[in-house]
């Protein structure tokens, strides 16, 4: 029984799991009441005017979790976490690719291997890091426009209009969608299918 | 009664002593006395039934700018009751005079007014004349006119919108967008006025301004750019167009709203009938944006329209009108398909080569075991 217990880390802490899943729920949510309303003439989730406050209260609660993450990250450091190595970044990232593409299927262990201060793999630091930082906030702010369109019009004609910024909303919305499917299917490639999963609720990873 | 009228004023009216029997059909001859801006008499209210002063003063710049006036509307042609004017008299005319009978010219727009709540509610015992949203003296063409300033001249100056409405998600785009009786009086026909927004300026490109920089003439508009001669301007050739704008140094921008047609219908408001279905406007079928024109105005109020296509809604030239599900861009929705696509190819391949190599890592995991 110890010897399992040792083979534990703690790779996920509690700020991080509820955040994790707050945003991950707040994503479901968001890409569904998103349809209805892009797609009101051919989806009946749900009456077009409740999708919208939905969309709103939920979009908010994201805003506000993502910010929870902001300040926790930054505010402890672990933000490094997520800037790769420069020097090393290419080769790890390449090593990732070929573990992913045939050494996963071969049996091979995985080259990176999971410690609390080097969570991610060169790929996911890449990812996550543009994610974080550019392309959800992005969301977030085009969202918060077309919330208020009237209010923000100054700030919407300088950035050309509120098309634009419909498109920017758009666009990302189709890229979290895509990223979300292959997030999870991803998270499935852990040494059993659910490892990954049940180390996102209880915080430990197997080690291997 | 005569103390009524100021003094200094009865006595230039009188002094003027025009002939007895002419009578007044030139607008001009009224302003004798009605341009002063002091010109009033002392009247009852008729609701209040309190004494109030009456300012009888009739703005002439501003009245011959009226659509009445330059469609040579005289004054006796709506105060029919004036026959004569007597200048033997203090005041060559009834001082109480019959009121205004609008409807008597505009016969449809009385019929229609009949069904609307603003008429029904003479049974209550209020009347409501067609002077107090129209105004009188001063009535303008409403053709040219934005959302904001039919809004203003008319339904704000009785109802806060903010009022009622807590059903509808961004009100206030509603009703910069949206006019009230588009929604209102949904039997009347409407369309969405397209205009030409200038960044440099701040305005709107008026018909003229826009015409002498084109060196064209308005006629001349569609013939040059609607390329296919069908009366309608397509996405192609509104691209050509904005390039055509481009080239002339124009630098503007399309914004659009969804106005009624200048039509009588327009009076149908009545309770309970208001549009509430969301999807009838957001949604790619609506049938409030079928009819589309870009529209020049002019300085009486009417406008040059030219028909365009819908789509052109969908593009990027009308950046600032984006109609949730309405006018969505195609393009983005097959974007985003491909992306969608290809994520999950990628993953459906990737599942696939795991399921098939099972054996590969059995094997593996025995030989080590
Ligand atoms: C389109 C019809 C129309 C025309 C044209 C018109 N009037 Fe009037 N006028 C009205 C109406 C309606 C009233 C308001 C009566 C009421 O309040 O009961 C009015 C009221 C007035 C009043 C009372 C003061 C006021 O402003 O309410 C004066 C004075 C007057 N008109 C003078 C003139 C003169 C002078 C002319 C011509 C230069 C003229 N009107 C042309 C419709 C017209
Ligand atoms: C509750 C306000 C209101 C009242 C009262 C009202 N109107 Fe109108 N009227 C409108 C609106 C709104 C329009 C449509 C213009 C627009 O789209 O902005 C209109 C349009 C018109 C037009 C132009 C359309 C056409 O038929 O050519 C005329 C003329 C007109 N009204 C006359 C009248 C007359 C006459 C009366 C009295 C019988 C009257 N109105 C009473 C609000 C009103
Ligand atoms: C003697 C006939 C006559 C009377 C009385 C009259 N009008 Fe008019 N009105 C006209 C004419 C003519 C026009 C111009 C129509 C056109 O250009 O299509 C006009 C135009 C209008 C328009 C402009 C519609 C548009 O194109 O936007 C409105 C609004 C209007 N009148 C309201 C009124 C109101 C309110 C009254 C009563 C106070 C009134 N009229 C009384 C003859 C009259
Ligand atoms: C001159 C003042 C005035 C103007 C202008 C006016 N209204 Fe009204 N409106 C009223 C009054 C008064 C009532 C009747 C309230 C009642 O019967 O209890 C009313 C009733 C209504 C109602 C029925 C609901 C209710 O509260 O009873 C609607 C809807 C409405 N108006 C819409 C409009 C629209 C749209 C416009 C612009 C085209 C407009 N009104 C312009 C005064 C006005
Ligand atoms: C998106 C459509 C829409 C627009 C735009 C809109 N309304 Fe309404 N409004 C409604 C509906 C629906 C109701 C609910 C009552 C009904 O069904 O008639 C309503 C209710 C009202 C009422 C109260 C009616 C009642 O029965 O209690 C008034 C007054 C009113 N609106 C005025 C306005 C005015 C003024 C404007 C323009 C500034 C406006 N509305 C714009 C759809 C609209
Ligand atoms: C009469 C047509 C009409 C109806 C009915 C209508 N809307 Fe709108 N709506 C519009 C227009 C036009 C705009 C403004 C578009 C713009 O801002 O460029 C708009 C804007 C919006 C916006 C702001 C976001 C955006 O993209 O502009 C929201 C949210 C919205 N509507 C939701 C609703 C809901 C929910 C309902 C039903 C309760 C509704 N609308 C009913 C026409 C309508
Ligand atoms: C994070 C904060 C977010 C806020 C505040 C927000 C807000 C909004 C608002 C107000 C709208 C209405 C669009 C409009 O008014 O034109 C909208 C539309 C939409 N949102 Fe969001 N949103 C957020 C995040 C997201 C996310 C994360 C997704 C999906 C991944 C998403 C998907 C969509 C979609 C698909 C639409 C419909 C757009 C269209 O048809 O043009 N949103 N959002």
């Amino acid at each position: 029984m110890t010897s399992e217990k040792e083979k534990m880390i703690y790779v996920h802490s509690a700020p991080v799991r509820v955040w994790h899943w707050i945003n991950a729920f707040g994503f479901v949510l968001l890409i569904l009441t998103g349809l209805q309303i892009r797609y009101a003439e051919m989806l009946n989730l749900m009456p077009l005017s409740d999708a919208i406050s939905l969309h709103n209260y939920v979009g908010f609660a994201v805003i506000f979790d993502y910010l929870l993450w902001l300040v926790y990250y930054v505010g402890s450091g672990k933000v490094r976490i997520y800037i790769p190595d420069l020097r090393q970044v290419v080769t790890l990232a390449v090593k990732q690719v070929k573990y992913y593409g045939y050494g996963f299927f071969v049996g091979k262990p995985n080259p990176h291997a999971m410690t609390p201060d080097n969570k991610f793999n060169a790929l996911q630091q890449q990812a996550y890091l543009m994610i974080m930082f550019v392309l959800l906030p992005a969301q977030m702010i085009s969202g918060v426009f077309l919330w208020k369109i009237k209010g923000y019009s100054e700030y919407i004609n300088l950035l050309g209009g509120i098309k634009v910024i419909d498109t920017i909303h758009v666009v990302l919305f189709f890229f979290f969608t895509t990223f979300i499917l292959i997030h999870c299917y991803l998270a499935t490639l852990g040494h059993t299918p659910l490892a990954h999963f049940k180390a996102m609720f209880t915080g430990y990873e197997e080690h291997h | 009664m005569k103390k009524i009228l100021r003094w200094g004023l009865s006595i230039v009216c009188i002094c003027w002593l025009w002939p007895a029997a002419g009578f007044a059909n030139e607008n001009s001859e009224w302003f004798e006395c009605h341009s002063d801006e002091g010109l009033t008499k002392e009247s009852t209210d008729n609701i209040l039934k309190t004494e109030i002063t009456e300012f009888l003063y009739v703005d002439e710049e501003k009245f011959n700018h009226s659509v009445h006036n330059i469609n040579g509307i005289t004054c006796v042609d709506c105060h029919s009751d004036i026959e004569e004017l007597n200048y033997d008299e203090e005041v060559p005319h009834e001082q109480y005079l019959k009121a205004v009978c609008c409807a008597s010219c505009h016969e449809e727009a009385g019929d229609d007014f009949k069904n609307s709540v603003h008429m029904k509610m003479r049974n209550k015992g209020i009347t409501m004349t067609c002077y107090a949203c129209h105004g009188y003296h001063y009535v303008q063409h409403m053709e040219s006119a934005s959302v904001a300033e039919r809004e203003n001249s008319i339904c704000l100056k009785c109802h806060n919108p903010y009022q009622f409405h807590d059903w509808l998600p961004s009100r206030d785009s509603h009703f910069a967008y949206v006019e009230c009786v588009v929604c209102h009086a949904p039997d009347v026909p409407r369309h969405i006025n397209l205009k030409l927004y200038d960044l440099v300026t701040d305005s709107f490109y008026k018909s003229d301004k826009l015409f002498k920089v084109l060196g064209m003439e308005p006629e001349q508009f569609m013939g040059t750019i609607d390329a296919n001669k069908d009366g309608l301007i397509d996405a192609a050739e509104f691209d050509n167009l904005v390039l055509l704008l481009k080239q002339k140094n124009i630098h503007a921008v399309f914004r659009a709203e969804l106005v009624a047609d200048i039509n009588s219908i327009a009076h149908h408001v009545n309770r309970g009938t208001a549009e509430k279905t969301c999807q009838n406007c957001h949604s790619a079928e609506s049938p409030y944006f079928n009819a589309v024109s870009l529209i020049f105005s002019k300085d009486d109020g009417t406008v040059e329209r030219y028909n365009v296509a819908r789509p052109v809604l969908e593009s990027y030239h009308v950046s600032h009108f984006y109609l949730l599900a309405g006018t969505r861009m195609k393009l983005m929705d097959k974007i985003g398909i491909f992306l969608l696509a290809g994520g999950a190819c990628a993953v459906f391949i990737h599942f696939t080569a795991r399921v098939l190599t099972i054996p590969l890592r059995k094997k593996k995991d025995q030989d080590e075991a």
